[in-house]
């Protein structure tokens, strides 16, 4: 790491070796088809609502396989968080300036490939089009990343995996990820939890008790049933752990579920007030 | 006070989360015929009645009546049912009353009908199930339990005070806890998590005579007819023997394949015993079938006429009316229903592609010359009014690397994007339907030699004899859809609906497309389902589609309405055969639409005068056309209109 320079670490990444285990709730047979799928070095997709919980699955799994010594490198995860002014310069590297000297410096992506980490491409469908190119290189039996300033052919670290997810309720058919793109991953489809483990969620991760969590829980499966009227995707899970949050914090529980909830997923009045009523009946 | 217009838009919101699907909030006005009573809650299997006013001072009281309305659902209030009932509480089924049939009366009638008096009965059963119901929204909807506790004592303090059974009863449901000492207990019962709907009826045999001796008991009108939760159960009944029946169809053709598959390799062998009996049983399933059939039809058919058409599948939204006569909105006096198109089958859609064909060309460079709306910001160009920073410092990165370096170093905001959003309102009254020349009387003369129809001169004629005769709605449709194709390729967002109605109180508004669907052969089919229906209410249709327009948030919104003449409906003005009213009522809400910036525009296909058109739309905002051909040159005059303000 070069230090000091401000292009040095970008600040859409975060890497890390996952210090302790990160709290995971499986829903289904997700982590055996994940461990199954690093075995064979094949790619993943995942796919789900927003805060339903694709980023902690990645950090659950980066931390289960390192444990397991498949994972050696430091970090052993790598998140990128895609945007629309996200280019394949920024994932593979840049020339940068340092003095008087015009220096190579390996992006995200590269540093993974050369490292043998799980490369997490998280939104991937926002970043631009460009970035497919080096996706597909490296998603199928190739295992390669072209660098073409440079002029280099990196052969991706035997321990590398490249994992994306990425969110089909509220893209727009525009940015769709394209089928060449999507069959060369194994695709694991992602859903809020069901009621008893998303109350179990809450609690755990809000440290409130269980009746709070419960009614959190019971306020989400309501909501979602409006998810037509503006907001596609629901109350997520994120969202009723932020509320859980609050409460346990000390702030009454139907003003955490407006600051938390309300005010979160929509803007239309009618739609608000009626959340708001939603939640103000089934809290306690 | 608080109206139910402040708060019924939220509050059908409320109860869809709730009860997982759309339910419509309406007046307890606007149910069906005798039912009708402004002051009742009621619910239908898809709308929940309410009062248009409440003496409270926020909504909180129309949530509870929503949720103990929602509670009879959650309970299984209308599941009962009174066989199984009798099978529970081990009782004998008692000899049915002559009357009584157990195929048209609700099983709550049955259940009613074996006490000497019957409205005794359904009015102390009513009061325990509301009892049972409230503990239910209390414990479901705890913070809903103060909201309840606030309504009760407002009926607590308006209830006169009284030592007879009923109003003792009543006193105790709405939570006055001393009265009904003696049967306490027995209605304590009811509030714990494990009573179901048959522990109300067991206390209702048990209870019985207690009430049964009411001297001062007089039953009002509303208690001696059947109430609306016999109407519910029976309507949840008709959904059970509608899936009986699917399950039936579903055996019978199964068996009719084995029997088929039977005789295949059977084939020439004589009858024998076993294949009799198969077509016996086939015989006894068939008229099984049928008379359930029948029954669920005759059933329907009791049901449409006491609760009204079914509208389940629809939304719906109520809008203001403006009366000229009295110069005043008659607020929330429309009810608009919206539903998607369901096209019946696949329809003739080739038609409709070759009329794209031929015009869109000729229409897209018409609406091409509406301006561009919408700025956005260009990067990465060669002069503009601000640096692109990545540009730049890419081009400093290459210069140092000795790469030649993009000189294309700007961002500006350019006019890039048409931000346009268009609706058509296609008017799909019954006069659409008429042919746009009448067909001439055939001539009479049958001397003319007959022809051979084997010489090619005689093809043309030949091949299409049977042509439909070319109707108003074919033009508004194909205009319509030209028009659209155009947008379509112009990249622009457009919505396309139908309306027609019968009455105030529906209006039907028929979606073949929103603005954020793409035109594809499903929208097609759509607009070939567009057929003509019944009458021509344009106020509502066009203030839910400027509903529509707005909130679809586009910088330019155009609404264009398709008609063929005078709006018109039974009840549009005091007069029937009166234009005034309806003309007044749609010019007023164009105007609306100009306020909310949207532009409007009426095409209409129409012979007749045009003057009330003058009247009704506002200056140059109308265009006649007879045919297609007319179009595109009408359409110079839209985009006049649109690019000289």
């Amino acid at each position: 790491m070069l230090a000091g320079n401000p292009f040095s670490d970008n600040f859409m990444t975060s890497s890390f070796r996952v210090p302790a285990e990160p709290y995971y709730l499986p829903v289904g047979d997700e982590i055996d088809v994940f461990e199954a799928a690093y075995a064979a070095r094949l790619p993943v997709l995942l796919k789900g609502p927003t805060g339903c919980g694709k980023t902690r699955f990645v950090e659950h799994m980066a931390w289960r396989l390192e444990r397991a010594g498949a994972l050696t490198a430091d970090p052993s995860l790598i998140t990128i968080s895609c945007h629309e002014d996200l280019t394949a310069t920024d994932l593979v590297g840049r020339y940068l300036l340092m003095g008087d000297e015009t220096v190579w410096r390996d992006g995200p992506l590269t540093r993974a490939v050369r490292s043998g980490a799980i490369c997490y491409l998280d939104e991937i469908v926002e970043a631009r089009k460009d970035t497919t190119v080096l996706i597909h290189s490296l998603s199928d039996h190739r295992r390669l990343l072209p660098i073409d300033k440079t002029g280099e052919l990196v052969h991706a670290h035997p321990d590398f995996l490249l994992v994306m997810s990425y969110n089909p309720g509220y893209q727009s058919v525009l940015k769709d990820l394209k089928p060449s793109t999507r069959q060369r991953f194994v695709s694991i489809e992602f859903d809020y939890p069901a009621f008893e483990k998303e109350a179990e969620i809450i609690a755990h991760e809000s440290g409130t008790d269980q009746t709070i969590a419960e009614r959190l829980a019971t306020v989400a499966s309501r909501v979602r049933n409006l998810r037509d009227h503006g907001f596609e995707e629901g109350v997520s899970t994120r969202l009723l752990i932020y509320t859980g949050q609050l409460i346990s914090q000390g702030i009454a529980p139907r003003r955490a579920g407006e600051l938390a909830i309300t005010t979160a997923i929509s803007d239309d009045r009618a739609v608000q007030e009626a959340v708001r009523d939603i939640i103000d009946v089934i809290l306690p | 006070m608080i109206a139910l217009e402040q708060v019924e838009e939220s509050l059908a919101l409320f109860a869809e989360g709730l009860a997982g699907r759309y339910i419509h909030i309406k007046t307890s006005g606007e149910q069906a015929g005798e039912r009708s009573d402004p002051l009742r809650t009621e619910q239908s299997a898809e709308a929940i009645y309410l009062p248009e006013e409440l003496p409270s001072a926020d909504r909180s009281t129309y949530l509870v009546l929503v949720l103990q309305q929602l509670g009879y659902r959650e309970c299984g209030t209308f599941a009962f049912n009174y066989r199984a009932w009798c099978e529970y509480a081990r009782r004998e089924l008692p000899p049915q009353k002559p009357h009584v049939q157990p195929d048209r009366d609700s099983d709550f009638t049955r259940l009613f009908d074996t006490f000497a008096n019957p409205a005794v009965a359904r009015r102390l059963f009513l009061l325990l199930e509301e009892l049972r119901i409230n503990a239910h929204v209390r414990r479901a909807y705890p913070g809903a339990a103060h909201y309840l506790d606030e309504w009760q004592s407002l009926l607590l303090s308006a209830q006169v005070p009284s030592e007879a059974p009923f109003d003792l009863l009543t006193a105790f449901v709405n939570g006055d806890r001393e009265a009904c000492s003696g049967i306490r207990d027995d209605l304590m019962a009811l509030e714990s998590l494990s009573a179901n709907v048959f522990t109300t009826a067991d206390l209702l045999v048990r209870l019985y005579p207690h009430f049964y001796h009411d001297r001062d008991l007089v039953l009002d009108a509303i208690n001696a007819e059947v109430s609306g939760t016999e109407w519910m159960q029976r309507e949840a009944r008709l959904e059970d023997w509608k899936d009986d029946l699917e399950e039936k169809s579903r055996q019978l053709l199964a068996m009719e394949m084995l029997q088929a598959e039977d005789a295949l390799l059977r084939d020439g062998d004589e009858l024998d015993g076993e294949t009799r009996d198969t077509s016996q049983t086939l015989y006894a399933m068939k008229n099984e079938r049928d008379n359930l059939a029948r029954r669920v039809e005759m059933e329907r058919a009791a049901l449409r006429y006491a609760v009204g058409i079914p509208k389940g599948h629809t939304r719906s939204f109520r809008y203001d009316e403006w009366n000229w006569l009295e110069h005043r909105y008659l607020k929330r006096y429309c009810r608009l229903y919206e539903e998607r198109i369901q096209p019946e089958g696949a329809a003739d859609v080739e038609a409709l592609r070759k009329v794209i064909r031929q015009w869109r060309a000729q229409v897209k460079s018409q609406l091409a010359q509406l301006k561009p709306m919408g700025l956005q910001r260009v990067f990465r160009v060669h002069d503009g009014d601000e640096l692109d920073l990545n540009a730049v410092l890419n081009a400093r990165h290459d210069i140092r690397a000795g790469i030649s370096p993009d000189e294309r170093t700007y961002s500006r905001r350019d006019r890039v994007q048409r931000d346009i959003c268009a609706a058509f309102l296609v008017d799909l009254s019954a006069s659409t339907d008429d042919p746009i020349n009448p067909p001439e009387p055939a001539p009479e003369d049958t001397d003319e030699e007959i022809p051979n129809l084997r010489d090619p001169y005689y093809e043309p004629i030949d091949a299409e004899p049977q042509e439909e005769p070319r109707k108003i709605i074919h033009i508004q449709r194909e205009a319509m859809l030209v028009m659209a194709s155009a947008l379509d390729v112009l990249g622009d967002s457009f919505g396309i609906y139908g309306f027609s109605g019968y009455g105030h109180d529906c209006v039907e508004y028929f979606v073949a497309k929103e603005p954020d669907e793409a035109l594809n052969l499903q929208v097609l089919n759509n607009i070939a389902a567009m057929q003509p229906k019944r009458s021509t209410r344009m106020g509502p249709a066009i203030r839910h589609t400027i509903t529509k327009l707005v909130s679809a948030g586009q910088s330019m919104k155009i609404l264009i309405v398709l008609s063929d003449g005078f709006p018109q409906d039974c009840d549009y003005g005091p007069i029937r055969g009166d234009h005034e009213y309806g003309l007044q009522d749609t010019a007023r809400a164009l105007a609306e639409a100009a306020n909310k910036g949207i532009e409007t525009f009426c095409i209409t296909v129409d012979r007749s005068e045009h003057d009330y058109l003058k009247r009704m739309c506002p200056d140059a905002r109308y265009l006649i056309i007879d045919e297609m051909e007319d179009l595109p040159e009408a359409l110079t005059k839209v985009y006049t209109t649109l690019t000289l303000r």
